[in-house]
């Protein structure tokens, strides 16, 4: 007897979405609907919210920004040629303006005459904007414990993402950006709205 | 502090900028002009050379006055391995210049060797040449795809990057790291080369001409790269002697000097190789000089693999006890090698009292360590004398008449590495 | 063989097994340099490196030191006794290894050997590769370098107070625990 009867239509008024014909009784079905068919247009939509739309998208191109430094740059560039392509993700146009950049991956060791500047390109990109903090010489400060380098980059700027390895392989930093999406797509905010620099 | 301000100028013909051999400043006639913009090629910037700050006085499209800014990736190598013991000391050197990570290391270990007197087994000088060579290829594909990339070749990016991945699957395979490999021992090598070795690098030795072909299809006879790199940045052989050029920006400037043939280290005097000279000293001369750089060092490799596969079983570390770790079997049964184990892992071994200089051909130029010992386990002072760091001195000088769109094609031929640079 | 008693200011000189080392005056240094270049043939000054000698010596060094051939047991190293390396003259030494490019890749080291407070003559008219180095070397090391064109700190901000490759300098960093690396 179950199986007889018909699966229930879902509705767009069950969604709580009034269509226009609701509101106007006399309009027949518009033609995009014409051309799917009426009662199917429940069907051949999908439905998201906002917010969800738009991290996806945001996810699927996530630029990031040049900012190599030293050995783990190397690694860096790696992932863009073509064995670990990065263009798969959408990733492979790293801008090199901080305004049109959305990650910064710190790839390097940052010494304290490059903090002011790595703060600066921080401070101008436009939100939301992650950071990765690739290799342990930008996690912790790496094999360097000296009165040079910065013991850790989330002392100026909040982190997202820490990458451990001296240098991280490129499938090391792929991880890392996947994790990064993943993150975002389950809704984490980014790092500047739940946490402060580190102290 | 300064007293006296002496004229730099040292001979007729120079282009090297007077006051200061590093700068380059306004000629007197721009002076007071409001028609120079100063332009600040910040430490972050579209081309992939690492933190150098450029402070550029642009009139117009030509560059009239320019000066170098580094110390932004400035490390502290040296204070650093003066509190490590040697042992520890070995992981340092390889971050300098981290695109030929392999020639740090080299250097440094032949400094404490020398100092300590100690035999190397062959095995593992061949090896080691082996391995700098792979490494002068690997730099030189690195400079190759990231100048071309910044000229506007982009897809030599690509090409170069590919070849590179195999380079660092053997090393990989031998090291087990792709980059930073700390393979070299104060002695010898970490571990015996593993089998299956010999045949990969056989076939990347077979391919890479075939590789370089591709390249120099791309790029030798294209009209744009000539036109940019032709004629551009020019440095004479008198001038890059006197900024202390060493290497390939040295061989392009019409200079005949190459360490591993003038100065032998390890056994470059027993294989054969031409070293690639150019006269002119233009970026054009400088990317000749590392193409045919890459495609005798696939020769010197070759000629590695060919003497390596016949040295089978041999050893791979020198058997001095009281510098090189035992091997592990001998700590159950020995109870002398227990000792040096122990003595060796917690103090350090000590090395003589002294000071050297050791020089190799990095695939930047003369790379030295310069190391004091005061006869206990932790050097005294060591010193590495960079080529980039040189090659960066001379930026002021090859950027005499450019244009700003010929910056970049300058700084990019130099070759420097800013790990190198800023120690 | 080269008579290295030449060179103007020369003070003594010791062979090793890379290079012969050759000690000058200080006051002269440029001239030496000059005659080393013009002279002798020397082209290129590959490198300018100071050392701090601050506390040497001040730690004993005994017991056996690994050479190649092994500890010979009839000639045990120090007997227990502390074996103190050779003093040095003064603080820092400033040693600048030169090049002649040519058969034989002859190599000499020029040292020159100052206090706290002594200036060294500037060898950037000789070789203009001195520059840098000279300023890495007051940078890192605080000896100042007469006649210099643009003596400013180099690889160090600009406001960094102090000369970090010196021995009173801390290595800095932060405390690790557990780590016998202060």
């Amino acid at each position: 007897m179950a199986d007889d009867e018909p699966k229930p239509v879902t509705r767009l008024r069950d969604y709580g979405l009034q269509s226009e014909r609701l509101l106007w009784p006399t309009k027949g079905p518009s033609q995009f609907e014409e051309s799917l068919g009426v009662d199917e247009l429940e069907r051949a939509l999908g439905l998201t919210t906002l917010e969800k739309a738009v991290r996806w998208a945001q996810t699927k191109s996530m630029w990031p920004d040049t900012f190599g430094l030293a050995c783990c740059a190397i690694e860096m560039m790696s992932i863009v040629s073509s064995r670990y392509d990065l263009a798969r993700f959408g990733m492979e146009a790293f801008r090199s303006s901080p305004r049109q950049a959305d990650l910064l991956i710190v790839s390097g060791r940052v010494a304290h005459k490059m903090a002011e500047p790595l703060r600066q390109i921080y401070d101008q990109m436009l939100e939301p904007k992650w950071v990765i903090a690739m290799g342990v010489c930008a996690s912790s400060g790496g094999m360097f414990n000296n009165y040079t380098i910065l013991q850790g980059v989330d002392r100026i700027v909040p982190v997202d993402i820490y990458i451990p390895f001296c240098p991280p392989r490129p499938e090391a930093l792929m991880e890392g950006i996947i994790r990064l999406h993943e993150a975002h797509l389950a809704g984490i905010p980014p790092a500047y709205e739940r946490n402060g620099v580190a102290t | 502090m300064a007293t006296v301000v002496d004229k730099t100028q040292i001979y007729e013909g120079t282009r090297i900028p007077e006051r200061v051999p590093t700068i380059l400043d306004l000629p007197p006639e721009l002076r007071d002009s409001e028609d120079v913009l100063q332009v600040n090629f910040g430490p972050n910037h579209p081309s992939t050379h690492g933190v150098l700050r450029l402070i550029v006085d642009l009139h117009g499209e030509e560059v009239v006055g320019a000066s170098a800014v580094i110390g932004y990736l400035h490390t502290g190598f040296e204070k650093t391995m003066e509190s490590k013991t040697y042992w520890k000391c070995v992981t340092y050197p390889e971050r300098i210049d981290y695109v030929g990570y392999q020639n740090n290391e080299l250097v440094f270990v032949l400094a404490v060797e020398q100092l300590l007197e100690m035999n190397v087994p062959m095995k593992a000088t061949w090896m080691r040449m082996l391995l700098c060579e792979l490494n002068r290829i690997h730099s030189h594909l690195i400079y190759l795809g990231t100048s071309a990339l910044e000229l506007g070749a982009i897809s030599m990016f690509w090409y170069c990057f590919r070849e590179r991945e195999t380079i660092l699957d053997l090393f990989e395979l031998v090291t087990g790291q792709r980059m930073h490999t700390r393979y070299f021992q104060v002695g010898g090598l970490a571990e015996d080369i593993p089998s299956g070795f010999y045949p990969e690098c056989r076939k990347f030795v077979e391919w890479m001409p075939h590789a370089l072909d591709d390249y120099r299809g791309l790029l030798d006879k294209n009209q744009i790269w000539l036109e940019r790199t032709v004629g551009v940045g020019k440095l004479s052989a008198a001038d890059a002697i006197a900024l202390g050029q060493t290497g390939p920006n040295l061989r392009a400037s019409g200079v005949d000097w190459d360490l591993r043939r003038d100065q032998p280290y390890l056994h470059y005097d027993q294989v054969d190789f031409r070293v690639p000279v150019y006269p002119n000293g233009d970026v054009y001369d400088r990317y000749r000089v590392r193409m045919d750089e890459m495609l005798e060092s696939n020769r010197i490799v070759r000629q590695c693999l060919d003497r390596l596969e016949r040295m089978e079983g041999m050893p791979w570390i020198a058997d001095d006890r009281k510098v090189v770790l035992p091997p592990r079997e001998e700590l159950h049964t020995s109870m002398e090698s227990l000792i040096h184990h122990f003595k060796i892992v917690t103090e350090g071994f000590r090395v003589p009292a002294g000071e050297i200089y050791v020089a190799i051909e990095s695939p930047r130029g003369e790379s030295g360590c310069y190391l004091v010992s005061d006869g206990g386990p932790k050097p005294w002072r060591v010193h590495f004398r960079a080529p980039s760091f040189v090659a960066l001195e001379a930026t002021a000088t090859c950027l005499r008449d450019t244009y700003v769109a010929d910056l970049i094609a300058v700084v990019g031929s130099l070759d420097a590495v800013m790990g190198d640079t800023d120690r | 063989m080269t008579q290295w008693s030449d060179l103007p200011g020369y003070v003594s000189e010791r062979a090793s097994a890379d290079m012969a080392t050759v000690t000058i005056e200080r006051e002269r240094i440029r001239e030496a340099c000059e005659y080393a270049r013009d002279r002798l043939g020397f082209d290129m000054c590959v490198d300018v490196v100071a050392t701090d000698y601050l506390e040497w010596g001040g730690k004993g060094v005994s017991g056996y030191i690994g050479t190649a051939t092994g500890r010979d047991l009839n000639k045990p190293m120090t007997e227990g006794l502390q074996v103190l390396p050779e003093l040095k003259p003064k603080r820092f030494s400033i040693s600048y290894h030169l090049l002649g490019l040519r058969q034989g890749a002859p190599r000499v080291r020029l040292q020159c050997w100052a206090e706290d407070g002594e200036s060294v003559p500037s060898v950037v008219s000789v070789w203009p590769t001195c520059d840098w180095h000279e300023r890495e070397t007051f940078d890192l090391m605080g000896i100042v370098f007469d006649g210099h064109p643009n003596l400013e700190r180099l690889l160090m901000p600009e406001d960094w107070e102090g000369h970090p490759l010196r021995k009173d300098y801390p290595l800095g960093g932060e405390p690790v625990r557990f780590s016998d690396a202060e």
